[in-house]
């Protein structure tokens, strides 16, 4: 299942999905990657690849909650929400992504 | 949750594509929208949208990896593939699914036997819960209890729902046009209630029924119901007429019920507060009762026994000699059948171990074909795991094959089973359930993994699979000593289910052959109706008899006729103590005998000798008794016996009598069971259950509508029924032994065709393995004589290591049995003898076969395929 080579950057794609959806109502795949992409001022760049994957796997687990609707353009989409589950889940990748870049800061600054 | 999604996506593949589909095209014309808008061409937006998602399938089977169960949808490929390559060898699936149906079919039939009679609870709410309470007086265990006992126990204790009773009449009902036997049940208050079973139609006894000088109601049976009045609901307004007494039938109970006894047609109340059931000495009933809720056998058998001390203190004559004895009702129903059942069943396993040992050795010679097969797999990048796990989907495809025709013969069994023995305890609740079901599809579990691992895991060996793959093509010899193993198992386990089976079917010749004392053949066996209540007008009694019996020996071919309280040779050990009125030293044994009562033609009709003394007679005033040849040496000094006044110990209903004579011993109490010590009581009382017994000259069945006749003139108010060959009581009394010999004989044949049909397979595969070989040194001037030797010797040597390692676990499977034998032991050298002859006689056909076939090579032709 998906690329061995960003299993960090797939740790990262969870969390970055989930606090986006934190910050709205419901979501579609593209309109997430457009918000990352958008609030990350051009730095973060999520592959169409592992997205899909990433948020039918989240499904599956429940953070997420997916149903199908219209866009503002009356275009047919399936749109993300996250769920109470999900939500517990975005702590503690939050708190273990803060314990992350703190370790790999202090190794920068000091080692 | 997420493997509930994933299984559901798994049942709708189409859909979940679609849907996958339509979510990433979504995507993608998204992206070509905004690209458009920042000023790209159509074309080109679409162009380079679809280039930045890249390939839209790919990407769909990625994300869809997520949304089903990876392992599932591995096990249905494999599965799918299993049934394509078994359809491209149609012989070997046949002989493979026919091998299992047969293995499960026997394995889920004897387990649905096991399942009804063993496991399942009674077919009562919560049956577990009901109670065999019978009572035994200074230790002599005494089944019945007597009606005011059954109500002191009932309203003293503490931890029963409720305790009641019944005892069976054979009774005349007359309203119809002839008297008609119906089989009535006494029962005591509460009967349903504790049994926890409602009438089907109709309403259970009310309170004023159930006591003395109350209303007289009757529950019939629904066959009862359907035979005399067509299912009708205005039975409610009928009655039956028994003797003087017409009884409303009140009730009609469900097709199921059929307590106490399979063809109970009536119940009725017997009050236990009539003025004659109000001894303590009277015992009748049958006693039954409910353990509330939660509490344990030991505590209501404790809770009884203090019941019982109570009583002792108030009624110290008798209640202080009684105690109380509780079982479970279930395993006294169930009784003796239960280690038969244990032991077909283990036969029946090791049938089907059988199986499983040739189907590894079938599925071993087929994957050493398929070498190329695996190595190509192996190849292309498939894990040892993956190939075992499509060889073992294989043997699963087959396996459930073998459980579908299994289960079909599983249902036919139990047709089998009731029509073998009809008699064995529960055998109509035998039916198809999911319980067979599912065991079937465990059994196809089990036998894939039994059979399958082995082969999978040795076929997948690496090293083996490529160097095989290369000298494939020109191998010259190879040993095979693991399926030659296997088929030695299984001959070992044929062994020893002849061996088992052999030995019962000694046992049920030498019983055949059993002089039993008496003459059991041209004896016809007859009841004919009466009533408990009549036997209280004893000269009458006697007299009724007397004409039954004038009347009988009045008829053309009858030479005599004679009546007994128990059939002879049918097991029914009525024992009990006795001491003379002479009195005995203690150094003397105590007296305890089979007693029987006869009248005094009895001897002669069953030409059973008169040896010492003089043939009892009747209304000689004293009453008299006669005893057998072992009771007299054993007690009493052989004919000094003669004389001697005997007396039975506490029990007031048999009165002293004096010996008369010295009979012959006979096999009162069973033909596979040495005479005992026996007295027979010289009384001619007609009781409810007396049989009559006439001797004939020719066919007894052949006179069976003249007695009809003849009684019916002569008691017209009377049912004569159950006419029947003595010979065919006998035979009934050991239908248990019958069907477990003849089952366990047809397993035994089973194996042994399993074994030489594995054997063959096996002989045959290694003959094709070395075609080249043999062809090379007949080429070379070998003889074929010594071809035909070399293969014999191959399929002979392994016989003879099965049947060497088959004979110690026939010892072992002879001592589960020797319980069951009747005059052989259990190392017979005779049934050992012939079962060695059998087992290697069939071998040495099975290697012949594939023998003569290799000698038959046409060198050339083998040596230029290559």
């Amino acid at each position: 299942m998906g690329e061995k080579k960003n299993d960090i950057l797939q740790g990262t794609l969870v969390l970055l999905v989930l606090r986006t959806l934190a910050s709205s109502k419901r979501m579609h795949g593209y309109a997430i990657t457009a918000r990352i992409h958008q609030v990350s001022e051009d730095l973060l760049r999520v592959g169409e690849g592992s997205l899909y994957p990433a948020l039918h796997r989240m499904e599956q687990e429940g953070w997420i909650k997916a149903e199908w609707g219209k866009t503002e353009k009356n275009r047919e989409a399936r749109f993300y929400s996250l769920t109470a589950l999900g939500r517990k889940r975005l702590q503690q990748e939050e708190e273990s992504w803060r314990r992350l870049t703190e370790g790999v800061a202090r190794v920068i600054r000091y080692a | 949750m997420a493997w509930i999604r994933q299984i559901r996506n798994f049942f709708r593949p189409d859909g979940l594509q679609r849907d996958l589909h339509r979510e990433l095209a979504f995507h993608v014309a998204e992206r070509a929208e905004e690209l458009r808008q920042s000023g790209m061409s159509e074309p080109e937006a679409d162009r380079a949208a679809h280039r930045q998602f890249g390939n839209l399938t790919a990407q769909i089977e990625r994300t869809r990896d997520m949304d089903i169960p990876e392992h599932l949808e591995a096990m249905l490929r494999n599965l799918r593939l299993s049934v394509r390559s078994l359809a491209k060898a149609p012989g070997f699936s046949a002989t493979v699914i026919l091998t299992l149906a047969l293995g499960i079919g026997a394995n889920s039939a004897v387990f649905s036997a096991i399942d009804a009679v063993l496991l399942r609870p009674l077919p009562f709410p919560n049956g577990d819960a009901l109670l065999l309470i019978t009572q035994a007086q200074r230790k002599n265990p005494e089944p019945n209890v007597a009606p005011v006992r059954l109500e002191d126990w009932n309203h003293m204790n503490s931890t029963l729902l409720g305790i009641t009773g019944y005892y069976a009449q054979d009774s005349s009902e007359l309203s119809g046009e002839l008297p008609e036997k119906l089989k009535c049940e006494f029962v005591a208050p509460r009967f349903l209630q504790v049994l926890g079973v409602s009438p089907a139609l109709g309403r259970d006894f009310a309170p004023q029924e159930e006591h003395d000088g109350g209303p007289t109601a009757a529950l019939i049976s629904d066959r009862l119901w359907r035979r005399r009045f067509n299912a009708s609901p205005d039975v409610l307004t009928k009655a039956l007429r028994f003797g003087k007494t017409s009884y409303a039938i009140i009730g009609v109970m469900p097709p199921s019920f059929h307590f106490p006894d399979r063809d109970a047609d009536v119940w009725v109340i017997s009050a236990p507060d009539y003025p004659f059931a109000r001894s303590r000495e009277l015992t009748w009933f049958t006693a039954i009762g409910r353990l509330k809720p939660a509490v344990t056998l030991a505590q209501a058998r404790a809770d009884l026994n203090t019941v019982q001390a109570d009583l002792a203190r108030q009624f110290p004559k008798p209640d202080a000699d009684i105690s109380p004895r509780v079982e479970l009702l279930k395993e006294s129903t169930v009784g003796g059948a239960e280690r038969s059942l244990w032991i077909l069943f283990g036969s029946v396993s090791l049938l089907l171990l059988i199986a499983c040992t040739n189907i590894a050795a079938l599925l071993m010679s087929r994957a050493t074909g398929r070498q190329q097969e695996i190595a190509v797999r192996f190849s292309l990048g498939a894990t040892r795991a993956s190939v075992a796990a499509v060889q073992l989907a294989e043997v699963f495809v087959l396996a459930l094959a073998g459980a579908a025709l299994g289960l079909l013969v599983a249902m036919g069994a139990s047709t089998v089973f009731r029509s073998l023995a009809s008699d064995l305890p529960r055998i109509d609740e035998i039916a198809l359930n999911w319980h067979i079901v599912l065991y079937c599809l465990a059994c196809a579990l089990v036998t894939t993994l039994l059979s399958g691992i082995i082969p999978a895991l040795r076929s997948t060996r690496r090293s083996l699979s490529q160097s095989l793959a290369q000298a494939g093509r020109s191998q010259v010899s190879g040993r095979n000593p693991l399926q030659l193993t296997l088929v030695a198992a299984q001959v070992a386990l044929a062994v020893a289910l002849l061996g088992g089976a052999g030995l019962l079917l000694r046992s049920f010749q030498e019983l055949g052959r059993v002089y039993p004392g008496f003459d059991p053949k041209h004896i016809l066996t007859l009841h004919v109706s009466t009533t408990w209540a009549e036997t209280g007008d004893q000269p009458g009694s006697k007299q009724r008899t007397d004409r039954i019996l004038e009347g009988l020996r009045s008829l053309p071919g009858v030479q005599s006729a004679a009546s007994t309280a128990f059939l002879p040779g049918v097991p029914n050990a009525y024992e009990l103590d006795m001491t003379t009125a002479e009195g005995r030293a203690e150094s003397e044994p105590k007296i305890r005998a089979l007693a029987r009562f006869v009248t005094p033609s009895y001897f002669a009709t069953l030409s059973i000798p008169l040896l010492a003394g003089e043939m009892c007679r009747d209304g000689a005033g004293q009453p008299l008794a006669m005893v057998n040849r072992t009771f007299a040496d054993r007690y009493l000094n052989g004919s000094a016996a003669i004389g001697h006044h005997l007396l039975a110990a506490g029990n007031s209903y048999i009165p002293p009598v004096a010996i008369d004579g010295i009979v012959g011993d006979a096999r009162e109490a069973g033909l596979d069971r040495e005479p005992q010590p026996t007295v027979y009581w010289c009384n001619n009382g007609l009781q409810p259950g007396t049989f009559f017994l006439v001797r004939t000259h020719g066919d007894p069945a052949a006179l069976t509508e003249a007695v009809r006749h003849k009684l019916h003139e002569l008691e017209p108010l009377r049912s004569v029924y159950d006419i029947t060959p003595l010979s065919a009581h006998i035979s009934d009394a050991y239908a248990e032994n019958r069907l477990r010999t003849i089952l366990l004989a047809c397993f035994a044949l089973t194996a042994v065709s399993l074994a030489s049909i594995g054997l063959y397979g096996t002989l045959s595969y290694l003959v094709s393995l070395r075609r080249r070989e043999v062809a090379l040194r007949l080429a070379l001037g070998a003889l074929r004589n010594q071809v035909v030797g070399q293969f014999l010797g191959v399929g002979l040597r392994t016989a003879a290591l099965g049947c060497a390692a088959g004979l110690v676990l026939a010892a072992g499977f002879a001592r589960l049995l020797s319980g069951m034998l009747f005059g052989v032991s259990p190392t017979d050298s005779l049934t050992i003898a012939g079962v060695l002859t059998v087992v290697l006689a069939v071998s040495a056909a099975a290697s012949l076969i594939p023998a003569v076939r290799a000698a038959r090579v046409e060198p050339m032709q083998a040596l230029r395929e290559e």
